[in-house]
């Protein structure tokens, strides 16, 4: 029972000794001749002027038309990976012994093409690759990363000026206040981003497929609102669509990333099928979708809702959100009378410093609440810390040497799990 | 299903929008980059200049030059022989002069600082508000500025024509004929297109020399082209993008400069003035186009609290930057030194003597 226990625990553990190395665009620097901190307060997180940037579809702030397109500059592809040594150390109860694993690996691959098509026409596609070598369990038997389309999308900006702008494919919505992509943290950004909806494919974290529509007014007041599958990258396995809007506000001058001040808040909004009917022999039926897809049936609604903050003085940044979420009761398994509800969030506290902000630390606290009642999922309290010190020169700092380490704690019920997880990597991007 | 038509719908109709509203998005500016001037799409990266566009209709020759050379620094050319092109674009004053603003005839003040003179031929547009799309162009508008030179083009030619040496010269240079105010501008711009440095500590390192910038100086590099923002707009070989932006310099002004929206009349354009060159900024304190800021730290100060912040028409890129102090002083020495040129053919440009000017 005890083996069960770790081996379950290695394997819950798995996604975090797999850090996926997220989004930083080396083709966009290398594009213009820029260092990497033009748009980064340190990669890959964006400060402000990075920030508008992006919202102006991979365009300089209120320059578009002016800059080449992908069919005039150097090829738009890049390529982020971090390599080092991940550790994981669980102790299943205070009275287990703890249980080490851990070893060299390569650690997660982004492969990114990004630039403008045409004026106020952008294009972004991320492909993670799968990764057999080393497997992140260290047996061979499953790969460490699995290939992926991350993102896929086309940007149509300025449709009406600032006050428009569309994102159709797959995307990182603009619900994520704080992007867990772009985090300094490679192996524990935002737990609660990552916290399982009882039924259906829905992740808070996950990349979604829809359209989306946003837009940014000079009173620093900044809109985001879309339809997408809520599925992320599996089927569509129900006919609703989900629907999402969030809305944030500056404070000062800057976008609230590393300069100026931002609240903001979210809601989301869909309904997510119950599996798939099976039929009295106990088999699924046939797709209804050349892709795969089932039919859903039954469907249920649930929905997440939240806000955030972000402060900024000098180039320390505190960061915090908070998140509510609730599935409908018929996906709750643990008590099928009540919905499913449960809250979470995260503080951080980012230091950037030395000249041109080559050095970086930061504390983070995450944690998820679960219902009460529900003894297997845990309420999670994970704090962690890391420091990057970057490498590099005036036309690119692309290089970090990145430690981190998150001390977890999950109350199951009466027992308390403990982890350990540390990395020391040199993460890289060109 | 009906909203998957919907939603397929309405993305179909705004795509062909969002298009038409690019294209539409930037009203006809006046006047239009020609193909010769234009820095090109950019941003590019910082580097050597390259040998400055030449007009197909005003080719260089060394008489030319000469002539311009003598008509750029001869103050017969202005109302009262008081002032000359060099007077506001001294080769002493890194090609501007000592500001705050410019002092034209009779001491009167201009609106604005001179802007170089030096590296102009790689400017898409001249004058801050670039109203002016070439060099010829910009050569014609001071002599008939009320401030400047205050003179008229007809009475500046008359002039001319009254010298025999000018007379004997423009003959060589242009053949027979009357002396025109095109031959006068394009004599000028000719010149000044030779007023070009190409041999900063900045070039030598770009070109291979590691030890010609300072330990300090490399820092202050990487923040101009980093967390400083600065290559944003001071990007490509001549350290300037030629384009217009609202650094919010004078929010507080009962009549405020409205910069290039004269130009345009396009209301994003109020109150922006064009990117001046980096090249030997050294040389010509104070900064911005009304010498607000004395030194370039003071700029620097300036950008770091993210300009004019009180403007509404401040530019998107204009954010604080969250310099320290030690990131400012790298700045400081990066651009004090590391960007003035050492072209002794351009720094040792004097002043060509009353008595050996045409007579």
């Amino acid at each position: 029972m005890k083996k069960i226990i770790i081996i379950l625990l290695v394997l819950i553990a798995l996604p975090l000794l797999a850090p996926t190395p997220g989004q930083a665009i080396p083709a966009f620097a290398r594009k213009y001749g820029f260092n990497c901190m033009m748009c980064h307060t340190a990669y890959p997180k964006l400060n402000d002027w990075g920030q508008r940037y992006r919202d102006n579809g991979y365009q300089l702030p209120a320059q578009q038309g002016k800059e080449k397109t992908v069919f005039d500059s150097h090829t738009p592809i890049a390529l982020r990976t971090a390599t080092g040594f991940n550790g994981y150390t669980a102790k299943p109860n205070k009275d287990a012994s703890s249980q080490t694993t851990g070893g060299f690996g390569l650690k997660g691959l982004d492969l990114l093409a990004a630039g403008v098509l045409h004026k106020n026409v952008s294009v972004l596609v991320i492909y993670t690759p799968r990764i057999d070598e080393p497997t992140a369990d260290y047996t061979g038997t499953s790969a460490s990363q699995p290939g992926a389309l991350e993102s896929a999308s086309i940007i149509f900006s300025n449709v009406i000026e600032d006050a428009l702008n569309l994102r159709v494919g797959r995307f990182e919505p603009a619900y994520h206040l704080f992007s867990s992509k772009r985090s300094y943290y490679l192996v524990s950004p935002y737990d609660v981003y990552e916290y399982p909806a009882l039924g259906g494919n829905y992740l808070f974290g996950d990349n979604q497929i829809g359209l989306e529509a946003t837009g940014h007014f000079d009173m620093g007041f900044k809109y985001g609102a879309g339809v997408v599958n809520g599925t992320g990258a599996a089927p569509d396995n129900n006919k609703f669509k989900d629907v999402y809007l969030t809305l944030s506000q500056t404070i000062g001058a800057g976008d609230g990333q590393s300069a100026g001040h931002r609240i903001g808040a979210f809601v989301y909004y869909g309904k997510q099928p119950m599996i798939a009917p099976i039929d009295t022999l106990g088999t699924m039926p046939p797709p209804v979708s050349p892709t795969g897809e089932y039919a859903g049936c039954d469907n249920k609604p649930s929905y997440r809702y939240g806000g955030a903050a972000s402060l900024n003085w000098k180039t320390f940044n505190l960061a915090a959100m908070y998140m509510r979420g609730l599935d409908d009761k018929a996906f709750n398994v643990m008590d099928a009378t009540k919905n499913y509800e449960y809250d979470g969030g995260f503080v951080e506290l980012d230091y950037a410093g030395m000249f041109n902000n080559r050095f970086v630390a930061s504390a983070l606290y995450n944690w998820v609440a679960p219902p009460e009642y529900d003894d297997m999922s845990g309420k999670l309290s994970a704090y962690s810390a890391l420091v990057r010190c970057y490498l590099g020169d005036w036309t690119a700092v692309n290089v970090a040497l990145h430690g981190e380490y998150s001390y977890r704690k999950l109350e199951l019920g009466e027992t308390t799990m403990t982890e350990n997880l540390y990395s020391m990597l040199v993460d890289f991007a060109f | 299903m009906n909203k998957l038509i919907a939603l397929v719908a309405v993305v179909t109709i705004l795509v062909p929008i969002a298009i038409q509203a690019g294209e539409e998005g930037v009203k006809p500016a006046a006047p239009p980059i020609t193909g010769t001037q234009a820095l090109g799409l950019g941003p590019v990266k910082l580097g050597v200049l390259p040998a400055p566009p030449v007009p197909p209709d005003n080719p260089q020759t060394a008489r030319k030059i000469l002539l311009g050379k003598q008509l750029y620094f001869d103050t017969r050319l202005s109302k009262d022989n008081t002032i000359s092109c060099a007077t506001c674009h001294s080769p002493t004053m890194g090609w501007s002069d000592e500001g705050p603003t410019s002092k034209g005839i009779a001491g009167q003040r201009g609106g604005r600082r001179a802007p170089p003179a030096s590296n102009s031929a790689y400017n898409p547009l001249q004058f801050w508000d670039g109203r002016s799309p070439s060099l010829e162009d910009q050569a014609k508008g001071p002599i008939q500025n009320p401030v400047e030179m205050g003179n008229t083009h007809a009475v500046m030619i008359r002039t001319v024509e009254d010298i025999p040496g000018y007379v004997e010269e423009f003959k060589t240079v242009f053949g027979t004929g009357p002396i025109t105010i095109d031959q006068v501008a394009q004599a000028i711009a000719a010149f000044e297109r030779t007023i070009v440095t190409t041999d900063s500590p900045f070039d030598r390192f770009a070109l291979g020399d590691e030890a010609s910038l300072t330990k300090l100086e490399r820092r202050g590099l990487e923040i101009f082209n980093g967390k400083g923002r600065c290559t944003c707009c001071h990007w490509g070989p001549n350290f300037s993008d030629g384009r217009f932006h609202n650094l919010g310099t004078h929010p507080d002004m009962a009549k405020p400069d409205v910069g290039r929206y004269e130009v345009t009349k396009n209301p994003k354009d109020m109150g922006a003035f064009k990117t001046p060159t980096m090249r030997d900024v050294g040389l010509r304190p104070p900064y911005l186009h009304m010498g607000n800021e004395k030194t370039i730290e003071d700029v620097i100060v300036f950008y770091n609290k993210g300009g004019g912040l009180k403007d509404k028409n401040l530019d998107r890129m204009m954010i604080p930057l969250g310099l320290s102090k030690g990131e400012i002083d790298a700045l400081v020495a990066f651009l004090e030194r590391a960007m003035t040129s050492l072209n002794p053919e351009v720094a040792n440009v004097k002043p060509i003597p009353a008595s050996e000017m045409p007579q």
